[in-house]
């Protein structure tokens, strides 16, 4: 059986050195997969292209069975992705509300909208208390919860993760990590980029470590606990 | 006496503050989703206002025509004509120069209201001298004292406050309105979330520049009279409204519209024998202004964390 999203040695570049070198990844339907790798490694980048915001310039990219390496962004919204990207990126002047309802942009019903709602704000009461309040005016945490909160607007097959716990205090961080599990519980399947191995390999099923734009190690999380390259990416 | 002739101004006031206005939240709009100044804008307006004319032509000579259906004509063919050539604009001339240093942009739509402004002169018949452009709107007047409050003020005060409450209303209710501001905080983070960035900017440049038309439209029944000028000034204006309002507010470029009228008033009311000079009295206050509030009268209150 292919995997969800099939990456396939993908060349990406901003300027003109290349960024990723040939990556070759997977994510099992209903698993979370976790990008592990110390800073500047490409895992952003990796995200990046697999959303079109930065295609790739050599590889493919198959999602769902369907060639995205140089859809729209849009469109590969369409097919069942979303993300809760690095540093949150909550619309500053949108209220948390407008915030949620900008993440189900493609879904025009107003009932599905308005029960996704209520369902964020099940995960997270805090949001339904400060659904007016302007999201640039919210604390760090709150922010976060509102980022996650609006990748799960669209009820996407994937959801892309990156450092979601980046700047958080460790009792929140350990509460991000529950949801993340709670997530993938409901049948979304998880791309987690994180730089806490130990609680990122308890949740996931498989893992991927990268350095200097290339896979260095894969395998289970169990396997990877036990890993030379992982250890030495992180403390090495 | 002295009332009446108030009154006058005031209603002169308006009208002008409501056209700046149209112009002004067009050059806020597209400086929201695209970050660039659109200087062919004004001359987008002259356009428009021509082809509302040639619309006008066009229907008396077929021998059509009688005043509504002459107005619903020529207000359809010069927003429809300008929202197409303001889409073309951003497809062809400012979108794929993105990447470019912003000064190419302010380059190319210069040049390019410049080629718009000459074509009007050159190619419309006689488009050098200035064009009478019909009174469609009903002249009938309400006398209060002297002065006289006419019909065809009020309609185009309504049809412009009209406008400006329906872009309101999309921008603030409608799931359009709020992907045009999910693009204007953040491009990369609306793409994102499934918005299609290219189709916002395109509606948001036919949006704008049908406003200008609209516009052109109501100069040319204010005035009775066209010239292919006409957009340089209103968008000389409508752009400085908007820097002074604050650019990328859309409120802000409405009170800037206002504002800028209300100063040439002023102007006119303590200049009586030197009317000429209004325009340098609110230039010199818009400077001022500028001095004393250079990011304009609307700032932006929310800090934005990252
Ligand atoms: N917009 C950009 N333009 C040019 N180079 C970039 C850009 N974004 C990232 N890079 C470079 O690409 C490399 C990989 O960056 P990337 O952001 O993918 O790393 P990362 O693994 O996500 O790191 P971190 O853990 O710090 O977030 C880095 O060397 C970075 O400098
Ligand atoms: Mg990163």
């Amino acid at each position: 059986m292919a995997a969800l999203l099939e990456i396939d040695g993908i060349y990406t570049t901003y300027d003109k050195a290349d960024v990723l070198h040939g990556i070759s990844l997977a994510v099992e339907a209903g698993t979370i997969t976790c990008l592990l790798g110390s800073n500047g490694a490409g895992k952003t980048t990796l995200v990046r292209s697999i959303l079109g915001l930065t295609p790739a310039r050599a590889g493919r990219i198959i999602f769902n069975g369907i060639d995205i390496t140089r859809l729209a962004t849009h469109k590969i919204i369409a097919a069942g992705i979303a993300c809760i990207p690095e540093g949150r990126k909550v619309f500053p002047k949108f209220t948390a509300e407008e915030n949620l309802r900008v993440g189900a942009y493609q879904d025009a019903s107003e009932t599905i909208i308005r029960g996704r709602i209520a369902e964020i704000f099940r995960i997270f009461p805090r949001l339904a208390e400060r659904r007016g309040q302007l999201a640039g005016t919210m604390s760090g945490g709150e922010q976060a919860m509102v980022s996650i909160g609006r990748g799960l607007m669209c009820a996407p097959k994937l959801l892309l993760i990156d450092e979601p716990s980046l700047g958080l205090s460790p009792r929140l961080v350990q509460e991000n990590f529950n949801i993340i599990r709670q997530i993938n519980d409901r049948g979304i399947s998880i791309l987690l980029v994180e730089q806490n191995v130990r609680q990122t390999l308890a949740i996931s099923t498989r893992g991927y470590v990268l350095a200097k734009g290339r896979v260095v190690a894969a395998g289970t999380a169990a396997e990877l606990r036990g890993q030379q390259q992982v250890r030495e990416a992180y403390f090495g | 006496m002295i009332v009446e002739l108030l009154a006058q101004y005031v209603m002169n006031g308006l009208m002008l503050g409501m056209m700046y206005a149209l112009v002004a939240v067009g050059f806020t709009l597209f400086f929201g989703v695209l970050d660039v100044i659109q200087f062919s804008h004004g001359d987008v307006l002259t356009v428009g206002a021509f082809t509302a004319l040639a619309a006008f032509v066009g229907l008396h000579t077929l021998g059509l025509g009688s005043r509504w259906l002459d107005l619903v004509v020529i207000v359809l063919a010069a927003t429809l004509a300008m929202a197409l050539l303001g889409m073309v604009i951003a497809r062809y001339f400012i979108m794929p120069l993105r990447a470019a240093p912003a000064l190419n942009t302010l380059l190319i739509t210069l040049m390019l209201g410049t080629v718009l402004r000459e074509a009007v002169r050159l190619f419309y018949p006689e488009g050098a001298n200035p064009k009478p452009f019909p009174a469609l709107l009903p002249r009938d007047a309400v006398a209060l004292g002297a002065f006289n409050l006419r019909l065809d003020n009020v309609l185009m005060l309504a049809a412009g406050a009209g406008v400006i409450v329906g872009l309101q209303f999309v921008l603030s209710r409608t799931r359009l309105g709020l992907a045009i501001r999910a693009v204007a905080q953040d491009e990369e983070t609306a793409r994102t979330m499934g918005i299609n960035f290219t189709a916002i900017v395109l509606i948001t440049f036919a949006i704008g520049s049908a406003m200008a038309a609209f516009a052109g439209v109501m100069n040319g029944l204010y005035y009775n009279e066209i010239n292919f000028g006409i957009g340089l000034y209103l968008g000389v204006v409508g752009f400085s409204a908007a820097i002074i309002g604050g650019l990328g507010s859309v409120y802000g470029a409405i009170l800037g519209g206002f504002l800028f009228a209300g100063l040439q008033t002023v102007g006119a009311v303590l200049l009586p024998f030197a009317s000429a000079y209004k325009d340098v009295f609110a230039f010199a206050v818009v400077i001022a202004i500028m001095a004393w509030r250079p990011t304009g009268l609307i700032r932006e209150k929310i800090s934005e964390r990252v």
